[in-house]
């Protein structure tokens, strides 16, 4: 009796855990995946946009579907990206278009998953270091002679070429810079720093017991890496090699900086939004981050007085270029999710969307004349020229994480610059020859 | 016409009401299991994931795995992690259901509210052990610091060896609840009489602690504790937000590395790889469970 009451609760329990936890006792891949992070339970309540557009799909009953995946938690991108789509259902009747949010902690998962079980979208939209890789999976449609895209920054335009075939049309450019408290420079009597050896007396001067002088966002994954090839470029050192003096030597900036405690060691755990909230919150006097995070900055703190210039050299200027590229899935509605495409890579539909998102446009022409010179966006268009795209290559996400183990090393003191960077060689060598 | 009679015979009818959840088992636990096995002995990355050409490797990568670093330093974590909130969780769980099976007022609601911890998400115990234990605004640091335990702040979670320690207190946390609800349904289950009859014969507390309470919560706490390894050794969702298994791969579970690998770097077999060593770990601890459980059963 009384065993059958204990064997009652323990059933009663593992059962409720089972439901909390997402998964059974069975482990194996299903419970590590199914307990993937929060954000998997996110998007019911962030779909808006894609539910309106679904149930418009089912009323009228010609109209071929067209779905688009995106990864924008940004409201403000969200409610764009519906309007555009809106414009576009509302000027012709032949397609019906409607987007899914996706979270970008999984949204590399569900194309995979999507790919594997043959449910996928028409139309990604897609961060540029991972168009490679999908391509190489063989899910993207060759748009070559599709595009006019002559037009476009170099960078952007590679980032979804592999082997001279153009497999994506580039949504927008963006890339990093330095962002730099003006009040506080003033306050220390600072000029603006433009070489390495200025940037680290100037953090110096504006470390305080409550500031310190320069914060980035370090955390060990693409995020990371994104922020750290500008220093690695600067030297002259590439991704794919790194163990010799110049990839020592951004290594060796970083350690100093940490040493010093002009920066600090939580950067490897900061996201580049809490980079820009220490930013503003005046914890942090210079970062390093990229122009989309100005419209929130602008909300946010309005009377804080910053600027944005070029990140400082080492030997050359350099920056990292992100953004997305749209990719059409093959096998799809390949004609519909063209038809679209053309719409809204129109120069009229992308200088609505790139001024809505605080984007710069990836083409150029338009790029240019985006912004007035004394617009918080101008500098970043400066730095486009300097910006570089990482990859692209299949394997970039295994580099990229040998990158950014490497200078996680490092910031946290558990291996010398030299060390880190033999190993990270060792890494890579292993992936690209 | 009789096949279908002796089909619906009385003693085969029960295997009729077996087989729905057999069936279930088989599609969507047995499917997935044996899929991932062959995937496992395959090579399947980013490059042949659509195109169907997956080459058999067999062992290779199992044999890969076991030269990675970060492969033995996640299962020596995983193990490490187990134990240790097993332990602590154990202790405080037995200590406070025997505290709480003491007849005083309000015992039972403060019992109740202890179970909290339990049912908050993980992700939100996890960003909140996160903020916690954060290097220059954690209040961990601002108490120890106010006590003069500490000159400088700690780095929890940005120094490999302390940020393990961080991830142990937070499980800790959720698991004390579970483990003293369990103990206390057990003690509930012990006579009376037997306390009685035992302060008759003149036996002290310890006494009636070693020599009734423990070896009837026997069966108690082997569930307790099997389960609970279970349930610690798969966790994921606690580590993926509160280090992702930084800093430096210093806190990465077998449950994280197999995700990272299959997601974020594309190698999808050796991602199933590490997630069968967890599932073998688990089932020889599953099948214990089973046997120390039929055992009761049969006592």
């Amino acid at each position: 009796m009384k065993k059958r009451k204990i064997t009652a609760v323990l059933t009663a329990l593992a059962v409720t855990a089972g439901i909390m936890t997402g998964c059974g006792s069975g482990g194996g891949k299903g419970a590590a995946a199914d307990n993937a992070p929060a954000a998997d339970k996110a998007p019911a309540a962030q779909e808006s946009a894609g539910e309106e557009n679904s149930g418009e799909t089912a009323s009228s009953g010609e109209a071929q579907a067209v779905t688009i995946w995106y990864y924008w938690e940004n409201e403000g991108h969200q409610v764009t990206l519906d309007q555009l789509i809106q414009e576009y259902n509302g000027s012709q009747d032949q397609y019906e278009v409607n987007a899914k949010y996706v979270p970008f902690a999984d949204f590399k998962k569900q194309l995979s998953i999507g790919a594997s079980a043959d449910e996928l979208p028409d139309i990604a939209i897609l961060d540029s270091p991972d168009h490679a890789s999908y391509v190489a999976m063989g899910i993207f449609e060759d748009l070559t002679g599709k595009f006019d895209v002559s037009n476009y920054y170099e960078g952007t335009v590679n980032s979804c070429t592999v082997d001279g075939k153009l497999y994506g049309v580039p949504f927008g450019a963006n890339c990093l810079a330095l962002y730099y408290n003006e009040d506080m420079l003033n306050g220390a009597g600072c000029s603006v720093p433009a070489t390495w050896d200025e940037l680290k007396e100037t953090a110096k001067a504006l470390t305080t017991d409550s500031v310190t002088g320069l914060a980035f966002c370090s955390v060990q994954n693409e995020e990371g890496t994104f922020n750290f090839a500008p220093w690695l470029w600067s030297t002259g050192a590439t991704s794919y090699d790194i163990n010799n003096e110049n990839g020592i030597r951004a290594l060796a900036f970083i350690q100093g900086l940490i040493d010093e405690g002009v920066m600090s060691k939580e950067c490897i755990n900061w996201t580049q939004g809490d980079v820009m909230n220490q930013f503003i919150a005046g914890n942090a006097a210079m970062m390093v981050n990229g122009p989309w995070q100005i419209p929130t900055m602008q909300s946010e703190a309005p009377d804080l007085n910053w600027k944005v210039t070029l990140i400082p050299r080492d030997k050359e200027y350099a920056s990292v270029l992100g953004g997305e590229n749209y990719a059409v899935i093959n096998g799809g509605n390949v004609d519909g999710a063209l038809d679209f495409l053309t719409y809204a890579t129109s120069e009229e539909k992308v200088k609505f969307m790139m001024n809505q998102f605080g984007y710069i446009s990836a083409d150029k022409t338009i790029a240019e004349s985006q912004f007035a010179a004394d617009s918080p966006y101008y500098p970043f268009v400066e730095e486009l020229n300097y910006a570089m795209p990482r990859g692209p290559l299949a394997e970039w996400p295994s580099v990229s994480d040998a990158i950014s183990l490497a200078f996680n090393q490092v910031i946290t003191g558990t291996a010398t610059p030299e060390n880190a960077a033999a190993q990270a060689q060792a890494t890579i060598d292993g992936i690209v020859k | 016409m009789t096949k279908l009679k002796k089909l619906f015979r009385y003693e085969n009818v029960g295997m009729l009401f077996v087989l729905p959840a057999f069936l279930y088992m088989l599609i969507f636990v047995g499917y997935p299991i044996i899929h991932n096995i062959i995937l496992s002995f395959q090579d399947v990355n980013a490059g042949n994931l659509v195109k169907g050409t997956r080459n058999f490797i067999l062992f290779d990568n199992y044999l890969e795995l076991f030269k990675d670093s970060v492969f033995t330093s996640s299962l020596w974590n995983t193990l490490r992690f187990t134990v240790s909130c097993l332990v602590f969780q154990f202790v405080v769980g037995f200590a406070l259901a025997l505290f709480f099976s003491q007849r005083f007022s309000f015992a039972k609601p403060v019992r109740g509210i202890l179970l909290v911890p339990w049912m908050i998400p993980i992700t939100v115990t996890a960003l909140m052990f996160k903020l916690l234990f954060a290097t220059d605004i954690g209040i961990i640091n601002f108490i120890l610091r106010s006590l003069h335990l500490i000159e400088k702040n700690i780095e929890w979670l940005t120094t490999p060896g302390t940020a393990m320690f961080a991830l142990i207190c937070a499980n800790v946390w959720i698991g004390i609840p579970f483990n003293m609800i369990l103990i206390s349904t057990g003690l509930t289950t012990i006579p009376k009489e037997l306390y009685e009859s035992a302060s008759i014969d003149g036996a002290g507390k310890v006494q009636t602690f070693w020599k009734i309470t423990l070896p009837l919560l026997k069966p108690t706490i082997e569930s307790v504790l099997i389960l609970g390894f279970i349930y610690t050794f798969k966790v994921y969702d606690l580590v993926y937000v509160m280090t992702s298994g930084g800093p430096v791969n210093s806190t990465h579970m077998l449950s994280t590395y197999s995700y990272k690998l299959s997601f974020e770097m594309f190698k999808y077999s050796k991602g199933s790889a590490v997630a069968n060593v967890l599932l073998v770990i688990l089932l020889f601890v599953g099948v214990f469970y089973i046997k120390a459980t039929t055992e009761e059963e049969t006592d």
